[in-house]
């Protein structure tokens, strides 16, 4: 059995090798990578609002150093203008008038009384710090969350799906009837490779991206839910490859997976936006564990049982329909 | 013509590949409806405070920044603070004042918000007496609708390329490759019926798509079906490549998977980050990019960088189609 397992495995790797499939998941993480450390990390930056104090008769004294001055009212009209968030104080009629461009109206509330606060000398309190970690981690922990769930949810599973289907429509599947092997080591072989591989995607992703020191410190949380998401995906490719007819059709599950399914689940985790539905999503929980284990939060334990048996499920979908494909006629 | 109408016949019978080219239509019927939902807010600032901690007046002056949640305990207060999808920023009562806490992890827009927010509490009788004046916002994209929109348009039109590879790659692999081969038909007669039919479903998916989307006066409705039918063209071409290049499905694959990447990732990057000048142009190099920026200006109502980059692809369509028929003159004669 267990010979019969490694000879298997050692076929799949092959074929995996000749489809380029770690070339692909190499070039993806290199992709990733640049992009995380080269874009994303300078991109994700938005500085308080700019305040342009216009104040030809100097009545302002003690102004925040944060206050730009503007020589003229055409000056700051300009400067509104190419930074609409800005905030504009016009002090050249005794009174100090705000002036701004409409944006959401609490924050307009906000952003007046902001500016006019920065005329005033005063002491403002540095605020509690609750967290452990800082902006530019966060924004690592994030993106390094979310890249790793599409490279999981989506681009694995077209790579897992296509591998299936070029053994499907060669007749690899249907001689394993007649192979003297157990029939169940197929699958096995199958899960444990692409289970091999996606492990160590998220390892090199999570240590290139979080650097080592914050990398190690999430790792075996965030590889227990890797392996959890990849398990899910490996079987839900092998059941699309088992059920649909041929490749083409599977296209369309996986473009409705990628637009419908990953996308509110991206807008509810990372943003304020919460649809009230967002609780039935079988992907939110799984994003959501995956996240809640790079930012080292305790993750409930419903969840895990949930998804063992949505594992277990799975592969009890995935029986059937395999010895129902294994005994068509050729 | 014969041909094009087996062509036409053969996608017309296949209701998967039709309901690729409904998705983008879908997608865009999602987007309009998701409107609804204010993307504005995303930006505003929230509050948590603990129950029966601050004066309900303090409350009503906090509701006027940003919406104020109240949690039962401190230990509730503090994961919400510490919540990393949100910002909220915690509040609590220190005597007379305000005392503001955050995670430490937000965007500096957020931490001077919570490290002001004191001051602010303390000048409020003041603030309430200043003349505000509050313009009229430029109608520029007001909120990120404006970005999304534009990306499903690009999705639209670059479809025509999946499908074209899709469909190479399936003829490859069922030996139909072999028997065009042998065929009484010239490279170009091929490569006219395989563009034509990517062609036409792009460009179809990206008008019903750029109907539900946008509201454009007649002009603008020119430039635009330009932009389309242009990129929609360059689209059919690389699936074209892409097919040719491919020696199996896994392969093909791959490949889609990494153009798609990069067109939907270099244009949506650019815009983002404001690039200019020679990196603008490097940029232009993929096809996506130039009508991506053609869309955004004609949502800005800016006609000359539209017509600008309407040119620079009918320079795409120009020199891929070249390159098609250079690399594939050579099979020819074999």
């Amino acid at each position: 059995m267990g010979k019969d397992f490694c000879a298997l495995f050692k076929k799949d790797l092959r074929m995996l090798v000749s489809g380029r499939f770690f070339l692909m998941a190499a070039g993806f993480l290199v992709l990733y990578t640049a992009y995380v450390n080269l874009g994303y990390v300078r991109f994700m930056q938005m500085p308080p609002y700019h305040v342009y104090l216009y104040d030809p008769a100097g009545t302002q004294t003690e102004t925040s150093s944060l206050v730009q001055n503007v020589p003229s009212l055409k000056a700051m009209d300009a400067a509104l203008l190419s930074d609409a968030n800005g905030v504009g104080l016009d002090a050249g009629s005794g009174d100090v008038r705000v002036v701004l461009y409409a944006g959401a109206e609490h924050i307009d509330h906000h952003r007046s009384d902001y500016a006019l606060s920065l005329l005033q000398p005063s002491a403002g309190s540095a605020p509690e710090i609750l967290g452990t970690n800082t902006p530019e981690q966060k924004a690592r922990k994030e993106i390094t969350c979310e890249l790793l769930f599409f490279e999981l949810a989506a681009v694995g599973f077209l790579g897992i799906a296509a591998v299936l289907f070029k053994e499907k429509d060669m007749g690899v599947i249907r001689v394993h009837a007649v192979l003297p092997v157990h029939k169940e080591l197929f699958l096995l072989s199958k899960l444990a490779i692409f289970l091999l591989s996606d492990l160590a995607f998220a390892l090199l992703l999570t240590l290139l991206n979080l650097g080592v020191g914050d990398g190690a410190a999430v790792l075996p949380a965030v590889l227990l839910q890797t392996a959890v998401l990849s398990l899910i995906m490996a079987l839900a490719g092998l059941l699309c490859a088992l059920l649909l007819k041929d490749f083409r059709q599977f296209t369309l599950a996986y473009l409705v997976i990628a637009i419908f399914a990953a996308t509110p689940v991206f807008l509810s985790a990372n943003t304020s936006v919460k649809f009230d539905w967002i609780g039935l999503h079988p992907f939110y929980h799984v994003y959501m564990g995956l996240k809640n284990a790079y930012f080292g939060m305790a993750v409930s334990p419903v969840y895990d049982i949930g998804a063992a048996g949505a594992i277990v499920l799975l592969f009890l979908m995935v029986r059937p329909a395999f010895y129902r494909e294994i005994g068509k006629e050729g | 013509m014969k041909g094009l109408q087996y062509q036409l016949k053969s996608v017309l019978r296949d209701k998967f590949c039709l309901m690729t080219f409904l998705l983008p239509i879908l997608a865009a019927a999602a987007l309009n409806f998701m409107g609804s939902i204010d993307l504005s807010t995303l930006g505003e600032l929230h509050f948590g405070v603990l129950e029966n901690d601050l004066p309900p007046q303090t409350v009503t002056w906090l509701e006027r920044y940003g919406p104020v949640t109240a949690y039962g305990t401190q230990e509730e207060l503090a994961d919400a603070v510490n919540e990393p999808s949100t910002n909220v920023i915690g509040v609590k009562a220190d005597g007379e004042s305000l005392k503001t806490a955050v995670s430490g992890d937000e965007l500096d827009i957020f931490q001077q918000a919570a490290a002001t927010l004191p001051v602010l509490y303390e000048q409020r009788k003041d603030a309430e007496q200043a003349e505000v004046q509050v313009l009229e916002r430029p109608d520029i994209l007001e909120n990120f609708q404006g970005i999304f929109i534009p990306a499903v348009l690009i999705v639209a039109m670059f479809m025509g390329c999946t499908f074209n590879a899709v469909n190479i790659i399936s003829e490859k692999d069922d030996g139909v490759a072999f028997i065009n081969e042998i065929l009484p038909m010239t490279p170009g007669r091929y490569i006219f019926q395989k563009v034509v039919t990517g062609f036409l479903f792009g460009s179809l998916s990206s008008v019903i798509t750029a109907c539900i989307c946008f509201r454009l006066s007649w002009q603008n409705l020119w430039i635009m079906l330009v932009l389309i039918v242009l990129s929609s063209f360059v689209a059919a071409l690389m699936g074209l490549f892409i097919g040719r290049f491919s020696e199996g499905l896994m392969t093909g694959v791959v490949y889609i998977k990494i153009v798609m990447l990069v067109f939907i990732a270099v244009p949506i990057v650019c815009a983002l980050l404001g690039v200019n000048g020679l990196p603008a142009a490097i940029c232009s190099i993929v096809p996506s990019r130039p009508a991506f920026d053609g869309i955004m200006a004609l949502s800005d109502g800016n006609m000359g960088t539209a017509v600008k980059d309407a040119g620079i692809l009918a320079v795409h369509c120009v020199s891929w189609f070249a390159l098609y028929v250079l690399i594939s003159a050579p099979h020819k004669r074999l």
